[in-house]
């Protein structure tokens, strides 16, 4: 096997634990497989493997449940904060303001809603199926770049026509940050994903304190005419992180109980 | 009950006992089934046969003939030597009667 092709099939074999790619190649090497063998051979396990965890339903509810109703959410939210932030600096920069009377307490209410959604989604979405996190990655993708020349390439464009609420506002003076004004979200998920891979578990109080917090912010915004009904479903993250955490103090609870009364 | 591929699997560990591993296994079930079998197949039976509890794996030594690479060797544990035992029971009884089983008991007398 020459040593590109070796390279091609180490690739592939990444998305595999350690161990299974050692036995995997090795076997591979010690039949004698081709290097054309060898590289199908790799790829058929990594694509049965995947399909196979499409069997369960957390792969569906991390994709579809979580990641991609998220984006789109977390996206609008990412623009609501820019432009009120605009708006509170009095930058003359342009009409679109979708929460067009927020003040200053708002402003923070809708930061830290913003950190803590982004956060607890990705937490959900890491945790719940790390193997299939490429499909999350990929409905990401694309999404954000429909949403981007939505909110971002196609609005300056109406606006020229006539429709200027559809107009940006950073395009005027900012051009260099506009296209990132979307994406706000995207490192407090990035952080909460990676979380959530490590299997960092919370406390129960922990959990519901963070969910009782996001409850409580978003009604206070609700009542402000400061959100969007939809909205409320960045609180599913959230109600999860306390499910889960709930389950695992129970089974911690057992499991106490168990060694109890064995050693009794 | 078990497949049969899983039947082929649990077979051809038990025969070749301390040296059953993923490689020795694929050739073995070549051998003997007369078919190929890819290593996508072999793998997720072998995670599934051990997710059954029917199997035990574990990753032994490196050698040279597989470019310093463990192996990942297998062991059938007692549940998986009465489920293969089953599946042996059940085919030799759907057999009984049939032509070609009549005919290789002849062949066999």
């Amino acid at each position: 096997m020459t040593s590109s092709w070796w390279s091609l099939v180490e690739f592939a074999a990444r998305p595999l634990e350690r161990d299974e790619r050692e036995a995997v190649i090795g076997d591979s090497v010690e039949a004698g497989d081709s290097s054309w063998q060898a590289l199908s051979g790799v790829l058929g396990f990594v694509l049965r493997r995947q399909l196979l965890l499409w069997k369960s339903w957390r792969p569906w509810l991390a994709a579809f449940g979580f990641a991609a109703p998220s984006t789109w959410l977390l996206m609008t939210v990412s623009l609501s904060v820019t432009c009120t932030s605009e708006r509170l600096l009095g930058l003359n920069l342009g009409h679109w303001a979708p929460t067009g009377h927020e003040g200053i307490f708002m402003l923070l209410c809708h930061v830290f809603l913003l950190v803590a959604w982004s956060w607890t989604s990705g937490f959900a979405i890491g945790s719940l199926s790390p193997r299939t996190l490429w499909t999350s990655a990929a409905l990401f993708l694309l999404l954000a770049q429909y949403l981007h020349r939505m909110y971002i390439v196609a609005a300056p464009v109406e606006a020229m026509h006539g429709a200027v609420a559809g107009g940006f506002p950073f395009h005027g003076s900012f051009p260099a940050l506009a296209p990132l004004a979307p994406f706000l979200f995207v490192l407090p998920a990035v952080w909460g994903v990676r979380q959530g891979m490590r299997k960092v578990q919370l406390q129960l109080i922990p959990a519901l304190l963070l969910a009782a917090t996001i409850t409580l912010l978003t009604a206070s915004a609700w009542i402000n005419n400061a959100l969007w009904v939809f909205n409320w479903l960045l609180l599913c993250p959230a109600l999860y992180l306390v499910a889960t955490a709930r389950r695992s103090e129970t089974n911690r609870s057992r499991q106490v109980q168990r060694s109890e009364r064995t050693s009794l | 009950m078990l497949g049969e591929f899983e039947y082929l699997l649990i077979t051809t560990a038990a025969r070749l006992g301390d040296n059953a591993y993923g490689a020795a296994i694929r050739e073995g079930i070549e051998e003997v089934a007369q078919r190929k079998c890819s290593i996508g197949a072999l793998y997720t039976t072998i995670e599934r046969l051990e997710g059954k509890g029917l199997i035990t794996t574990w990753m032994g030594e490196a050698t040279a003939e597989r470019g310093g690479r463990a192996k990942r060797m297998v062991r059938v544990t007692g549940k998986g030597t009465r489920a293969a035992k089953e599946f042996y029971e059940v085919m030799m009884r759907v057999s009984s009667g049939a032509s070609w089983a009549v005919r290789r008991a002849e062949r066999l007398s």
